[in-house]
């Protein structure tokens, strides 16, 4: 197959110091594209302008803004406008690639003030909502200048049907399969116990339940531990909870890539008990590549991601009773933990980024076809052509 | 008090022909794109007919399934575009049972092979959803009144959706 080096331009609307998904997303396409050869320059708004990699270009700093039910870490306004069209003009791109155009943000400005390839990635999946066909009119003749529009589910893609009426193609958010693949096994997280990652302290993410949980779970299986990870005051969290369960708890912190490998592969189940607001579910996806036995909410993302239960367990969501349930039958079980833990590996090297950068990639070259490099939509207009600017 | 009115009405019709004109643009932009995405379909079928012809001449191919191939990818090359779809999805057909019948490939050749047909399939693929996206997007915009009052799609003609029966792919 012939090579050929591509200027592709992305463009990230949330704040890059913050994490996220989308962040971590871009960060991992962008090194991907770039381990390829090809010429990457990110676009994202940035607190500061210190320890950015190389291809980041700051577009000014975020404002927070609750938007959607969470707080945003968002830029727009006519500064922040005024350096997307320079970035569009200098990088001279073969493509631009947009991620969650349809929020507020710079990839919308990008999507405006552009002509040309474009590819736009859509992330978030919501509920229909009013407000949303409100905007509908003012959203859809710039999302329209999409060459080829990605949603990372069949959720996201969903919401964008119903919400701007146009069609995309699914391709899932990548993860190191391989990486997450290698993880050794650590005595002091394995026999008997939950793993948790994530901000345990969002209400969404359902630890409340797996707390009331505990309780059942402790009458058949008397040496449960949980193992939780990610950021967050752990010292509030156990006040809150009742105290004959604080000592079941042990609390990691943020844990390296490594660490996150012997983690999934060392703890005999992982949870996820979200409660919504999920769209994709990477971490369920992570879980699966380090060889964890998974038990999880019904919640749709979930539920397509897991094949419908075929490669982890699901539990109807917010129900703490089938939450404990799940727990208790999947730890009596090791053939069907074992069993379940090797298809859902294997399941997992489809999100494997050579995989998914691949799938994306295919997307791009569709969407270069007969066009030529992106420029500023403001100069193809005969009028201002013809004023000479 | 009539050069006011003369000046506002003057705004409305010049924000109005402005609005015309973006409609216009937009409208053009979209055939465009049919145009183009259209293109790219038909590149890569006559790619994929030329591989169909590959995989027939090889080894992968027993005697019968190499006749009903070489057949069906002929008939999608030279389909004209009103039979076009028909005679590729004949090509998809007669591609699958060929792959399911094969599981026994061993020689470097013929995966090579496969391997760029699983590549075209999965290309086929984006651009079918890709074309099918923009010719409804175009039809959607042009069934508006206000384009069609105002005859803004011009002479370009109405464009029409690939028929693919996707899942034989």
């Amino acid at each position: 197959m012939t090579f050929e080096r591509k200027r592709i331009g992305i463009v990230c609307p949330y704040g890059w110091d913050t994490p996220g998904g989308v962040q971590a997303h871009v960060a991992d396409l962008a090194e991907y594209l770039i381990s390829q050869g090809h010429h990457v320059s990110v676009l994202a708004p940035s607190l500061s302008d210190d320890n950015l990699p190389a291809y980041i270009v700051s577009a000014g700093k975020p404002i927070a803004i609750p938007y959607n039910g969470a707080v945003a870490r968002i830029l727009f306004g006519p500064i922040a406008f005024a350096r997307v069209r320079s970035w569009i003009a200098e990088g001279e791109f073969d493509l631009l690639h947009l991620h969650e155009p349809a929020i507020p943000s710079i990839s919308l400005l990008a999507c405006f003030a552009a002509e040309g390839a474009m590819v736009g990635t859509f992330h978030a999946s919501a509920k229909r909502q009013k407000a949303i066909f409100a905007i509908g009119p003012i959203l859809e003749p710039i999302i329209e200048k999409l060459t080829a529009r990605i949603a990372v589910s069949e959720a996201a893609r969903s919401t964008l049907t119903e919400h701007l009426e146009t069609d995309a193609v699914v391709v899932p958010n990548g993860i190191y399969a391989k990486r997450l693949g290698g993880g050794k096994l650590r005595q002091e997280w394995s026999s008997n116990t939950i793993g948790f990652i994530g901000r345990f302290e969002e209400p969404r993410k359902g630890m409340a339940i797996l707390v009331d949980a505990l309780s059942s779970i402790i009458e058949t299986i008397p040496d449960i531990r949980i193992l939780v990870a990610g950021p967050g005051n752990s010292d509030a969290f156990l006040e809150s909870i009742p105290e004959m369960h604080r000592s079941r708890f042990t609390f990691l912190g943020r844990i390296s890539e490594e660490e996150k490998a012997d983690f999934l592969h060392s703890v005999s189940l992982y949870v996820a008990p979200n409660t919504g607001g999920e769209s994709f579910g990477i971490i369920l996806a992570e879980a699966l590549a380090g060889g964890a036995a998974v038990v999880a909410s019904d919640i749709p993302a979930f539920d397509a991601l897991l094949g419908h239960g075929k490669y982890g367990t699901l539990f109807e969501s917010e129900s703490s009773h089938a939450l404990a349930q799940a727990i208790v039958s999947l730890l009596q079980d090791d053939a069907r933990r074992d069993q379940i833990r090797r298809d859902g590996k294997a399941y997992a090297q489809d999100f494997d980024w050579e995989v998914v950068a691949e799938r994306i990639y295919d997307v791009y070259e569709m969407a270069m076809v007969g066009l030529g490099k992106v420029v500023l939509s403001s100069d193809t207009r005969g009028w201002s052509k013809f004023l000479g600017r | 008090m009539t050069t006011t009115t003369i000046l506002i009405l003057l705004f409305v019709v010049a924000i109005f022909a402005w609005y015309l004109s973006f409609l216009a643009t937009r409208l053009d932009r979209l055939h465009h794109r049919v145009e183009t995405s259209w293109a790219n379909l038909d590149s890569l079928l006559q790619r994929r007919a030329a591989i169909a012809i590959e995989i027939a001449r090889s080894d992968i191919a027993d005697p019968a399934s190499s006749l009903l191939l070489t057949f069906a990818a002929h008939q999608a090359r030279e389909a004209s575009v009103k039979d076009r779809s028909q005679a590729e999805t004949g090509l998809s057909g007669a591609l699958g049972i060929l792959l399911e019948t094969s599981t026994h490939i061993q020689s470097a050749i013929e995966q090579d092979l496969l391997r760029e047909l699983a590549d075209i399939t999965e290309k086929i693929r984006v651009a079918v959803s890709l074309h099918v996206e923009s010719v409804n997007r175009t039809q959607l915009i042009r069934s508006r009144w206000i384009i069609r009052f105002f005859r803004l799609a011009g002479r370009a003609p109405l464009p029409v959706t690939y028929e693919f029966e996707s899942d034989v792919l």
